[in-house]
């Protein structure tokens, strides 16, 4: 269908005597990319008329948290972006039953807030986790560091609520962190990319903090030895996580630039002080090890690391032991998840035709490895014609279709830029 | 009944599934049929008309593609070790048995993978790779039958979930026939998903999305050494209070297994595991990871089931006395077996604070309907399963047992929890299914379903409760498929 131009003011006046006038606003920054108007809607409610409203009028929408991934992937902007920022309430935390339900526009430093004082964390740990608004984690599939052992959004996420066609308030999962009743729409949410509804409020399972935490460090003369020093570490001793940065990632993140191996523990204080005198071991004698203060400050930077400088950020995933290949002679820097198969990669390019040929090069190397690759972040200028998502094979980009149609029949929810087109 | 599906299996039809697979595969005389008509919910019983054994994906697809040109309904089964009437044929004449597709096809150390073929038996894969050093980490009770197809149907856990995760948390790939006979590979051997999450709506949809015929599981790296303690308590109340001490320490068990004195008896009656049959409750409590930091951890909690009032507290002291503990724990269903004709275990789960509140409704109902209800279950999830105990020739026991066992999932859901852990809907708590979901979250679910199944010819009758139906209309159903 062809995308319906709306007036603007007609527009305005119709959302805002949903949400009220003081609720919208032009959108400001990155947020343009995104979307023509900005609605801040007070609670799931308001969702489900905006939802009505957007369906009947033929009015597209984009949800978001801080916009960052939307920025990235859309094309052009939604009619109305639907910002989560009014609904941030956590609205239970069982500290014994280490659960907890928050509106999906909290963040993810929110949340941790509200529990440092018990000792506990979500330990899902994305970049920035003050910008991260927990349903745009969620869509987004949003990691860090800490997937190596305590999993991702999708193995933390117990219960999800989202607005969804004709404005259905629907939930999936409960509060209890074992249940297989219904399907599993939290799986269905993760990492759709707002194509499918838009979640309102999202309920984890939590874990202890770490009592002590250590970090090894290990350079290394190429990528190779460091991805085999990286493998011979995981068999041996349970990780919190494992990274290889290459030399410009490694200088960016304050260490030599040299290829380096990054191992994290976390545990209690008997688990820290037998690890201290067994990682050289392992690792041989001249890995520093670092604990306290200086350990947290590492793992901080670890977390959020950027290289904004860089004219584009890829996420390639294979299989662990593939990655190596894939990355040995890859453009670019890269930090690299080891354990888990995944890399960020950062290239730079001079023009759009040359970051194409680079990704698309890419892309086919890790096809070859049973993975794929996507784009995360590109400037703007040199985006062209590239495709942000690799593009899945037949019989499940048909059933993605499918799932697209079932969820979001008149394509209001955020259309046109995911895998596929969907 | 409710929507029953259209059914045409006539001499044609099997003349053709007949050609597809030759006669061995192929089951058609009811004496035969009979072993199939139930899994581990055996209130219910209904045997198929047809029981195919295929030994391939592509037989599967032609036999899905016959099937689907006919309009007839078909329901997938794994080992049959479910225990929520997930493979009862309710309007689907013909069975579909994965068991023949027991091949572990490539193991790969390196990247801790294995694929395997989906009538694969769950503990082969771990035995398979236990030289190695690794594991495949969900362990339902019913491990040394029940396939992984089974497992991936129902997202089955078991006592090690409570740290490792469920089914779900261990399925990256998965090749599929889909009900019109399409084969579709889900998903793939690297963590990250490209698109949605298909494997992720198909594991625990209970087999209502097509045949899942492979999967790339992960595997897990066996930990470096453990400690299981068995912890003595002459209540569960105060057994149960022990779990959340050890867990809101800080502590994350590899398991903690709860057992009650009437599975304790029958445990011992059955197998002399050495458990005080003078105890109210005990706990089995497994610690796993770095061995030097293990015996630290072990008198941590020691300490803390000690608080809690347990009044010993013993350390498995080799492998033979880890074995024997575990033996008890996995074999207690069997145990249950010699104290009653007939059992039905519920799967209800509760936050875990909740433990000592719902195993003392549980009592109450049991009392209430004069009923036996003996409990082990997984501690550390909240996931209770009360074995209530009948004898199905005797009508009014039967029928108090399917109250019971309704009361306490109410019961469940009224303190914040689910109607199951790991067990599945099946056709055993689909009436329940509107005491926590909402028509409309109904409606999305039943949606998301006919994405894979848009004719609902894949075990239908399952998990959504059809349209109009209420928690009163099971009552009769229940009676009649008796």
């Amino acid at each position: 269908m062809p995308p319906v131009l709306h007036d603007p003011a007609k527009l305005a006046r119709a959302f805002a005597a949903i949400v009220g006038e003081a609720n919208l606003r032009p959108p400001a920054g990155a947020e343009a990319r995104c979307a023509n108007l900005i609605v801040a809607p007070s609670g799931a409610d308001e969702i489900a008329e905006i939802v009505r409203k957007c369906e009947a009028d033929r009015v597209t929408l984009a949800p978001f948290g801080a916009a960052r991934t939307l920025a990235e992937i859309r094309r052009a902007p939604a009619d109305i972006g639907v910002a989560l920022a009014r609904m941030k309430r956590i609205v239970a935390y069982e500290p014994d039953d280490m659960t907890i339900v928050a509106e999906a526009g909290a963040t993810l430093a929110e949340l941790n807030a509200a529990m440092a004082a018990r000792g506990q964390w979500l330990p899902a740990d994305p970049p920035r986790p003050e910008l991260t608004a927990l349903g745009a984690m969620v869509a987004a599939a949003r990691f860090g560091p800490s997937r190596l052992s305590e999993g991702t959004v999708r193995d933390l996420l117990i219960g999800v609520r989202f607005a969804g066609h004709g404005g259905r308030l629907v939930h999936g999962g409960g509060r209890v962190v074992k249940n297989v009743a219904g399907y599993d729409l939290m799986k269905v949410m993760t990492g759709s990319f707002g194509t499918l509804g838009i979640i309102t409020e999202t309920t984890f399972r939590v874990r202890p903090l770490p009592a002590r935490r250590l970090i090894a460090t290990t350079r290394f003369g190429d990528a190779a030895s460091s991805f085999k020093a990286a493998r011979t570490l995981h068999d041996a001793v349970p990780l919190a996580h494992l990274e290889v940065a290459s030399p410009s990632v490694a200088a960016a993140l304050g260490l030599d630039a040299e290829f380096t191996l990054i191992a994290g523990f976390g545990g209690s204080s008997v688990e820290a002080d037998y690890l201290r005198s067994r990682i050289p071991e392992l690792l041989g004698a001249d890995c520093a090890v670092a604990g306290g203060a200086e350990a947290g400050a590492i793992y901080q930077r670890l977390r959020d690391f950027d290289l904004s400088a860089s004219s584009a950020e890829l996420l390639a995933a294979t299989p662990p032991a593939e990655l190596a290949a894939l990355l040995a002679d890859a453009p670019g820097g890269f930090l690299a998840f080891a354990g888990s198969g995944i890399a960020r990669i950062f290239l730079d390019a001079r023009a759009a035709g040359d970051l194409t040929r680079m990704v698309e090069a890419l892309r086919t190397r890790a096809r070859d490895a049973r993975g794929h690759v996507r784009v995360v972040r590109v400037l703007p200028e040199l985006r062209g014609g590239l495709e942000i998502f690799d593009q899945p094979a037949a019989p499940a980009m048909n059933l993605m279709r499918r799932m697209k149609a079932a969820f979001d029949p008149r394509g209001v929810f955020n259309s046109g830029c995911f895998v596929g087109g969907l | 009944m409710a929507s029953v599906g259209k059914s045409a299996l006539d001499s044609a039809a099997v003349a053709e599934l007949r050609a597809i697979l030759g006669d061995d595969a192929i089951v058609s005389r009811p004496t035969e049929l009979k072993v199939y008509e139930c899994d581990g919910w055996t209130i219910e019983k209904s045997a198929p008309e047809l029981l195919l054994r295929p030994r391939s994906s592509s037989e599967i697809s032609a036999v899905l593609k016959a099937l689907h040109r006919r309009e007839i309904p078909f329901v997938p089964r794994g080992a049959g070790t479910g225990l929520s009437g997930g493979c009862l044929p309710v309007g689907a004449p013909v069975m579909i048995c994965t068991s023949r597709m027991n091949r572990i096809l490539a193991i790969d150390y390196a990247n801790r993978r294995v694929e395997v073929e989906s009538g694969v038996v769950n503990l082969h894969v771990s035995n398979a790779v236990r030289e190695r050093g690794f594991f495949y980490a969900p362990d339902p009770s019913s491990q040394m039958a029940c396939t992984i197809g089974g497992n991936i149907a129902e997202n089955s856990g078991g006592p090690h979930t409570l740290k490792y995760g469920v089914t779900t948390n261990h399925v990256l790939g998965l090749e599929i026939v889909l009900p019109d006979g399409e084969i579709a590979e889900l998903g793939g051997p690297a963590e990250e998903r490209l698109g949605y999450d298909l494997v992720g709506a198909v594991v625990g949809a209970e087999g209502t999305a097509g045949i899942v015929t492979r999967a790339i599981l992960k595997l897990t790296r066996e930990p470096e050494d453990r400690r299981t303690l068995l912890a003595i308590f002459a209540d569960v109340g105060a057994a149960t209070r022990a779990v959340s001490a050890i867990i809101s320490a800080g502590v994350i068990p590899g398991a903690i297994e709860m057992m009650d004195r009437l599975i304790i008896e029958a445990v011992e009656d059955a197998f002399h595991a050495g458990l005080p049959r003078d105890a109210g409750a005990v706990l089995i409590i497994e610690l796993d990871g770095i061995a030097a930091a293990l015996d630290a951890q072990a008198r941590e909690v020691a300490e803390l089931a000690r608080a809690s009032g347990a009044r010993e507290v013993r350390l498995a002291r080799d492998e033979s006395e880890r074995a024997t503990l575990w033996k008890a724990r996995k074999r207690a269903f069997g145990a249950v077996g010699r104290l009653a004709p007939n059992y039905a275990t519920q799967d209800g789960v509760v936050p875990r604070t909740r433990l000592p509140d719902i195993l003392r409704e549980i009592a109450a109902i049991a009392e209430r309907h004069s009923l036996k209800i003996g409990n082990v279950f997984h501690a550390g999830d909240g996931n209770i399963h009360p074995i209530v105990l009948y004898d199905e020739r005797d009508a009014d026991e039967t029928r108090r047992a399917i109250e019971a066992g309704r009361e306490i999932l109410r019961a469940c859901v009224a303190m914040g929890g689910s109607l199951t852990g790991e067990h599945g809907i099946g056709v055993e708590k689909m009436a329940e299914m509107p005491l926590i979901f909402s028509p409309d979250d109904l409606i999305v679910m039943s949606e998301l379903r006919r994405v894979f199944d848009p004719e609902l010819r894949a075990n239908p009758n399952k998990v959504i409760p059809a349209p109009g139906s209420c928690v009163e209309t099971a009552a009769p159903r229940r009676q009649t498929a008796l």
